[in-house]
């Protein structure tokens, strides 16, 4: 015969139904979400990985000075062990919506039909000069489509198609930069003619290079990048070299996913061991209530094992349904959901749904068996008593403890304090749950003010509104100085002299830092002039300053020495850290523009960049490596923004919902454990409000408390973690906590929390004085 | 007249399974006056206990406290007259679990302006050595006195005793009985007791006897006796 307990389960779910819906339906969407947020990520990184074979993406890539020879390019494949292609790109500037200012940077390359190739996403590529396919995730961010007209260069085009470059899956326009820009740059492909009608001004001299025999992971292409880039050197003049495992522009977005599928995950747990033990608590509950039935049912021969299985029963059904509910709404609406947050990032190529046995398994089985593991453990505790202590109603697992001595507070005060000593484990509960949500409402709520923040100090201390880095001609071999060729190369030279009078000089390099057991990041040292217009603070002759970024990220402080190395080379340059630097947005080195040429043998009279109030204008354009601007130092607050934003509404909306459901479901458990004391205290002429004051004054205390400290401990906690999260950024945001965030979060905890105590108000109401007349124990 | 209560009647259910629980009630207590209800189960003495006590309400009749009838009273209304007049003790003592006998006397002692003090009265119910303890630390009858002790401790007009002694074995039942006659007798307070102890009626003033809700007796006992002298 079944077990006829298992009855009762339908009428426990329709006594209760209130509050079995709130969190089937809450675990049902984080299920779903999180199903959703699995497949997407999982068919788009098999998406994303099939597109290196798929598109014969290449190892790596390099940047001469100028076009090099078909002999060189042979002698460089034999010597390199690698087969190379051309992949030249010009940089120009772009007028998305026709409106006269030019906004943005396009990189134009030709199509290809060798590496990189291109995966065309809607309409057809281009086939006249004045056709043009443009990223998908530029076009998006832009507002343009198939169809609309672009400026480039002041040359009208038309938009044939939009396209996934599989070289750029993440549009970093600069490998050194620490965020992608798919609002203010992208990547395009133009038939040769097209490309071509831009002129050489601009135009990249890279070149895509595949190994012959495939290195098996990163520290074998990082060998061989390097044997590589021996053999490049000599050969050309090499102003970049990006190996494939270091491009960010295509291994971002490989990396990120993972990041984002193990802290999904994560908070998927966390979400379920919080409900696991709201539900352990609760039937802790509905066992005291129900000692008598399960001491005489234990009397009468029922095993412990049957009353362990009836009690966990509720919950785990209830987890499995939702598991079920939640894979559905995963493979059908939430994936759309999730793949279209990627596609708002990444510029990927079309992904088919695949069947993801991971994601099942991690959205069903083990949020399951963490539902029942928590709960035998904390249920079975409990029933693990004699039946006679059961039909006794006493069920303490520990020998009796004394009541503790409260001190002479006012009576009522006494009362709620008792309330909550009787309710410790619920409260605890209680905490936790407020804890987890303030930690994901301050993540979600810091980002915005902490973009702004970052976006105004890096305005604010930019060094110079303008920053022009030069291509320094190559100087005459010192025995050739004199040589007619020479006096010849030097004559021909064009002069990096301007008449701007806010133009100084400074000298930069680029190099890596040396950090143990990680591939360092770029760091850019710079040299400055003495008595600097833009640079006040005094710089020391026997050091350096860094900026406090880098002084936050690495913990570098004062009287520290740093190691750094050249970016393409092997040489390394140790510095004594003298002082931090206000300027935070950036990893840099700052020393006096002397000891700069001394540290890296440069002439007397060298320098390569300008700091500038205005625009120079009387520099050839050839000689301007780049222009740093003001929207170059923005552009990572502004991506993350864009890419993000959406994101951080989410997790706000639903910390607030986990915050109500929480408060709800354990406040909802306090009345109904005290519910014969209410009633009884209603039969000795309390009045509701008293009886509110008293049973709901204790949970706010609790809840103000929980959030209060919680806010502290959440700040802790962001504190630990944040340093974790930037480190796989290159670069780095410096934490800022905007004061005004904690008010709006308590502000938002305490709104949910009325809105929940309104709902206890109603439920303390309508107890019925009959519940104490009924409690015959 | 203290307490009159007139053509009381209360059913419950409806239709073929309505069951008539009090049929006609009439009768009144004098104030200090100690009396019992007494009958067999289902004779609806609880019932009537629970409409003197404002907490279940008439289909016909009234119950007047010095000429306020609560028949009269809205939801508020009568949890003045429960705060006011009424002192409550249970068979199952439902005391609030979470609060020590010191703190389960002062609920009652919250309610009163004219609280009697609450560490005497601990003396008087011989429980001043327990008043720190929680109600599962006691012994049922240490329970029972702190039940009686959060009634009394307000002083009220009438109070009302639903089978204290129902779940108390006989030492301990005459030591709850002696208290409520020591109150009784000190405070002045009326005291309506329940019971379906036949013995119980012999310490009355007036013992009124029911049964299928209707009023069997109702007469003033003559021959009192102490309830030490009670036995069963």
């Amino acid at each position: 015969m079944k077990n006829p307990l298992w009855k009762r389960l339908p009428r426990e779910l329709k006594s209760d139904f209130g509050k079995y819906i709130v969190i089937f339906l809450f675990m049902t969407l984080t299920i779903g979400f999180v199903s959703g947020f699995l497949v997407a990520d999982e068919s788009m990184l098999a998406a994303y990985n099939e597109s290196f074979e798929k598109y014969n993406i290449e190892h790596g890539n390099f940047t001469l000075s100028s076009k090099t020879s078909e002999s060189d390019l042979k002698k460089i494949e034999k010597k390199g062990k690698v087969r190379i292609c051309e992949n030249f790109y010009r940089d120009e500037a772009v007028d998305a919506d026709l409106d006269g200012d030019e906004e943005g940077t396009m990189r134009i390359y030709q199509n290809r039909t060798d590496m990189d190739l291109v995966c065309l996403m809607d309409g057809k590529m281009p086939e006249t000069k004045d056709e043009i396919a443009i990223d998908r995730m530029y076009a998006d961010n832009n507002s343009l489509k198939t169809g609309d007209n672009i400026k480039i260069d002041g040359d009208q085009l038309t938009i044939t198609g939009l396209v996934a470059l599989s070289d750029y899956s993440c549009l970093f326009s600069d490998n050194n930069d620490m965020m992608f820009d798919s609002v203010k740059f992208g990547v395009a492909v133009m038939t040769e003619e097209g490309a071509g009608r831009f002129g050489e001004t601009h135009l990249e001299y890279r070149y895509s290079w595949q190994y012959d025999k495939e290195p098996k992971d990163d520290i074998e292409a990082k060998e061989m990048s390097e044997d590589f880039l021996e053999v490049l050197v000599k050969y050309g003049d090499v102003t970049g070299f990006i190996p494939g495992y270091a491009n960010q522009a295509i291994h971002f977005t490989g990396e990120d996913m993972g990041g984002d599928k193990a802290m999904v995950e994560v908070l998927l747990y966390m979400l379920i061991v919080i409900i696991a033990f709201v539900f352990a608590v609760t039937i802790n509950n509905t066992i005291t209530k129900e000692a008598s039935v399960i001491g005489t049912l234990r009397a009468s021969g029922y095993s412990r094992r049957e009353l362990l299985i009836h009690y966990i029963s509720m919950p785990v059904l209830v987890t499995v349904i939702a598991a079920i509910l939640g894979n559905i709404l995963g493979y059908t609406f939430f994936k759309d959901v999730c793949a279209g947050m990627y596609y708002g990032s990444y510029s990927l190529p079309t992904y088919e749904t695949r069947w993801n046995a991971d994601a099942f398994i991690l959205t069903t089985l083990i949020p399951v068996a963490l539902m029942l593991l928590i709960n035998l453990l904390l249920i079975s505790r409990k029933l693990k008593l004699s039946p006679l202590k059961f039909l006794r109603h006493d069920l303490s697992t520990s020998r009796r403890k004394k009541a503790v001595r409260l001190p002479n507070f006012k009576f009522f005060n006494r009362f709620r304090l008792r309330i909550v000593l009787q309710n410790k484990s619920s409260y605890l509960t209680l905490f936790i749950g407020i804890f987890f949500a303030n930690v994901l409402l301050l993540f979600g709520m810091m980002m915005k003010p902490l973009l702004d923040h970052y976006q105004e100090e890096t305005v604010k201390n930019m060094i110079a509104p303008y920053q022009y880095i030069l291509n320094v001609p190559e100087e005459p071999e010192e025995d050739e100085k004199y040589t007619v060729m020479g006096m010849l190369q030097k004559f021909l030279t064009p002069s990096l002299k301007t008449s701007e009078k806010s133009a100084e000089k400074f000298c930069m390099e680029a190099l890596k830092n040396v950090v143990p057991g990680k591939d360092g990041e770029s760091i850019t040292v710079y040299g400055i002039s003495e008595n600097s217009e833009y640079v006040s603070r005094e710089l020391p002759s026997d050091g350096v300053l860094i900026s406090d970024g880098y002084s936050e990220k690495y913990k570098v402080k004062e009287g520290d020495t740093i190691t750094l190395k050249e970016s393409y080379g092997s040489e390394e340059y140790e510095f004594t850290v003298r002082g931090i630097y206000d300027y935070p947005g950036a990893l840099t080195v700052f020393m006096p523009i002397t000891s700069f040429r001394d540290a890296f043998d440069k002439d007397e009279d060298y320098f390569n960049g300008y700091f500038s109030q205005e625009k120079i204008k009387d520099l050839d354009e050839d000689l301007i490596a780049a222009t740093i601007t003001e929207d170059d130092l923005t552009k990572v607050s502004r991506q993350l923004d864009v890419s993000m934003g959406e994101m951080f509404q989410l997790i706000n909306v639903f910390s607030v919902i986990l915050f109500a459901l929480l408060i709800y479901l354990l406040t909802k458990l306090i009345i109904e454990k005290n519910a014969t004391a209410i009633s009884m205290v209603k039969i000795l002429g309390y009045e509701d409000k008293e009886i509110i004051s008293l049973y709901l004054t204790s949970t706010t205390w609790v809840v103000v408390f929980s959030i209060l400290f919680s806010l502290a401990l959440s700040t802790w906690t962001i504190y630990g973690i944040y340093g974790y999260l930037m480190s796989s950024f290159s670069g780095w945001l410096t934490l800022y906590l905007e004061p005004v965030v904690y008010p709006e979060m308590f502000a938002m905890g305490m709104g949910a929390y009325v809105l929940v105590a309104l709902l206890q108000f109603r439920r303390i109401r309508k107890i019925p004085m009959d519940v104490a007349l009924k409690n015959v124990e | 007249m203290f307490l009159e209560i007139k053509g009381l009647k209360k059913g419950f259910g409806s239709g073929d399974s309505r069951t008539e629980v009090l049929r006609g009630i009439d009768f009144s207590v004098e104030k200090g006056e100690f009396c019992v209800l007494l009958g067999p189960s289902g004779s609806g003495k609880s019932t009537l206990l629970n409409i003197i006590g404002g907490i279940d309400e008439p289909d016909e009749g009234y119950i007047s406290i010095n000429g306020e009838k609560t028949g009269d009273m809205k939801e508020k209304a009568l949890t003045i007259y429960r705060r006011k007049h009424l002192g409550y003790v249970f068979q199952m003592y439902n005391l609030i679990p979470n609060l020590n006998v010191k703190e389960n006397v002062e609920v009652g002692a919250y309610l009163s302006d004219k609280a009697l003090d609450i560490d005497e009265l601990l003396h008087t119910l011989g429980l001043y050595e327990h008043r720190h303890k929680l109600p599962n630390q006691l012994s049922g009858g240490q329970q029972q006195r702190t039940a009686i002790g959060r009634a009394i401790v307000k002083n009220p007009d009438i109070l009302l005793c639903d089978e204290p002694t129902g779940a108390l074995d006989y030492n301990t039942s005459k030591e709850i009985l002696r208290l409520i006659e020591q109150v009784n007798q000190k405070y002045g307070n009326t005291v309506i007791m329940v019971t379906h102890n036949d013995a119980i009626k012999n310490m009355a003033d007036r013992v009124v006897k029911l049964r299928d809700g209707q009023i069997r007796k109702n007469y003033i006992n003559e021959s009192k006796v102490a309830a030490d002298d009670l036995d069963w």
